[in-house]
């Protein structure tokens, strides 16, 4: 397999980027874990290095290590490279915070809404993310929905009263 | 005549008060039961009849897949995933099973594919025929929307045929296909079909994309540029409109397009009428490409790679590790980013569906200016899918 593109890119970019690491995955595939104050930094780099499209921010949570961990997955319809760009941010929602890329990459804001409202993550500079968006009110008042501690058994019977309604009429169940 | 202002200098001189014209608009609430929103919301704020402002609203569905997903076996997760988007189910179930795939080191046999390759191109060309549907119907041509439905049917009976389901396959899988072809009747039946639809596009030309009224009511409306395209993240067909020639089949191949001969077209207006007219020639494109898979015929081997798979469903693993696969459905670019930590179930499950780029910024900004008999009109000739943005 021939990955000489990849390899050229990955070079190019980490010379004009010294606090980042990358490698080559497979053809087509690269990626970079940079440290997240530096995201606006990298972004604007990766999108004068040719990179039109964001393709999605992807919040993964890592409660053993503490951490959340964001996944930027850019497109250069230049090349035909996917890249992952993986930054990792603290858990505890007064910390998680990273700066807003969304005057680099417009689309950003909605993928920020996003991850927002599952992951409490707070994208600073974008003004949208206390607006309404997927979820109720009420929904979330009830924690953070997508994060690895959130108890959905005891909140989808709280939701549609399913212990109340099972201890009402314990009499009628045939079990 | 009486102009406006001095009829409102009257008014007032004759003390009734009226309210200043800047606040004079109105809100106008869009669906979600409206016919041409599909389960997608829209507030826009009017000025007489045109669109002042739109505020996209797209949670009405609230079904959280990719929460439900992390806590179901890797391969039920297969008929979950697939009812993101109901005009092609065929296409989450592929690109997770390519995440996958990648994640398991698996090299998928030739047969299985070809049968991808070809479920792949039947899913396009009747998400085609039913985004026609769409926009004849909006467009108050009926007959060819009719057309388009019973088109469609014969590629359900098809895929039932194939699958055993009509709407929801459930067929692909990590590792190849669910069950074989049912045998070269199958395969008759479909060069039959796609035959038959070859010759029925020009009807579908003359009625609805030759139409004097397709033309009026679709040339300027709701134009986006090259460079807005681009930055906004729009994919697929819309992005072909404004010019760019951006086909994830042609530039990340995947299954057997590296061996396939097709062209990607591409026009410049970037108007609702460009958008339709991609769609036109990506329908004849595609039955193109089925034609030639009947013609290779399917490889001869295994459809599936040899593993314990079904038989051991809760234990099956998968190395740690994350992939990213991605297709080009007939919305844009589909893409699965799938997470494992080696348990025997997903950890993570991102879905990116093409309708999160252009359904709820671009709409935002094409419908401003828009009369309110576009709005339906732009709707459709982006093909959302809003259960891509929900899901």
């Amino acid at each position: 397999m021939n990955l000489e593109k990849e390899q050229v890119i990955v070079d190019t970019i980490l010379q004009k980027a010294p606090y980042a690491e990358g490698k080559v995955r497979r053809q087509r595939r690269i990626e970079f874990k940079i440290p997240a104050d530096r995201i606006r930094d990298f972004l604007t780099l990766l999108k004068e290095n040719n990179f039109e499209s964001m393709m999605q921010i992807t919040a993964v949570d890592w409660p053993k290590d503490g951490e959340i961990e964001l996944v930027y997955q850019m497109w250069s319809y230049t090349y035909a490279v996917h890249a992952f760009v993986k930054t990792r941010i603290p858990r505890d929602v007064d910390k998680a915070k990273v700066p807003s890329v969304r005057d680099i990459y417009p689309v950003a804001e909605t993928y920020e809404r996003d991850a927002h409202e599952f992951y409490k993550v707070t994208f600073e500079g974008n003004d949208k993310l206390e607006m309404p968006w997927i979820l109720e009110d009420e929904d979330r008042e009830a924690g953070v929905s997508h994060r690895k501690d959130f108890d959905m058994l005891s909140y989808v019977k709280r939701k549609y009263k399913l212990l109340d309604r099972f201890e009402e009429d314990k009499e009628n169940y045939v079990i | 005549m009486v102009s406006q202002q001095e009829l409102i200098r009257e008014a007032r001189e004759n003390g009734m008060e009226l309210l200043p014209l800047e606040k004079d608009t109105y809100e106008l609430f869009f669906g979600p039961q409206h016919m041409a929103t599909e389960n997608y919301s829209l507030i826009l704020k009017m000025d007489g009849h045109r669109v002042v402002k739109a505020i996209a609203n797209p949670g009405f569905l609230h079904r959280g897949f990719e929460k439900l997903a992390e806590y179901r076996p890797w391969y039920t997760n297969i008929a979950l995933l697939l009812r993101i988007c109901v005009p092609e189910p065929d296409v989450p179930e592929a690109i997770y099973s390519m995440a996958v795939d990648e994640l398991m080191g698996w090299e998928v046999p030739e047969r299985a594919q070809w049968i991808r390759t070809t479920v792949l191109e039947m899913a396009r060309v009747s998400a085609y025929l039913f985004w026609t549907m769409g926009m004849a119907f909006k467009l108050g041509v009926y007959t060819a929307g009719q057309w388009a439905a019973a088109y469609r049917e014969r590629f359900m009976a098809l895929f039932e045929q194939l699958t055993g389901a009509r709407v929801y396959h459930i067929y692909t899988i990590p590792g190849g296909v669910r069950r074989d072809i049912p045998g070269d009747k199958w395969l008759r039946q479909l060069k039959d079909t796609v035959e038959y639809l070859k010759d029925k596009l020009k009807d579908f030309d003359n009625v609805l994309f030759e139409n004097y009224i397709t033309f009026k009511r679709l040339e300027g409306i709701g134009v986006m540029d090259k460079k807005f395209a681009l930055e906004e993240g729009v994919t697929g067909p819309n992005l072909r409109a404004t010019g760019v020639r951006a086909d994830v089949r042609k530039f990340d191949p995947y299954l057997l397009y590296p061996e396939l001969d097709f062209e990607v077209p591409v026009l410049r207006e970037g108007d609702s009428l460009a958008r339709a007219l991609v769609r036109r020639f990506e329908l004849e494109q595609d039955l193109y490409i089925l034609e030639q898979l009947l013609e290779m015929g399917p490889p001869s081997g295994p459809y599936k790679v040899e593993h314990a798979g079904f038989k051991a469903l809760p234990r099956f693993k998968v190395p740690a590790g994350d992939a990213y696969a991605h297709v080009e459905s007939s919305k844009g670019d589909f893409g699965a980013y799938v997470v494992s930590d080696g348990g025997n179930k997903p950890y993570r499950v991102q879905i990116r569906g093409p309708s999160i780029a252009h359904g709820i910024r671009v709409i935002e900004q094409l419908l401003v200016g828009a009369r309110l008999a576009d709005v339906p009109v732009i709707l459709v000739s982006l093909d959302n899918c809003p259960p891509d943005i929900d899901r």
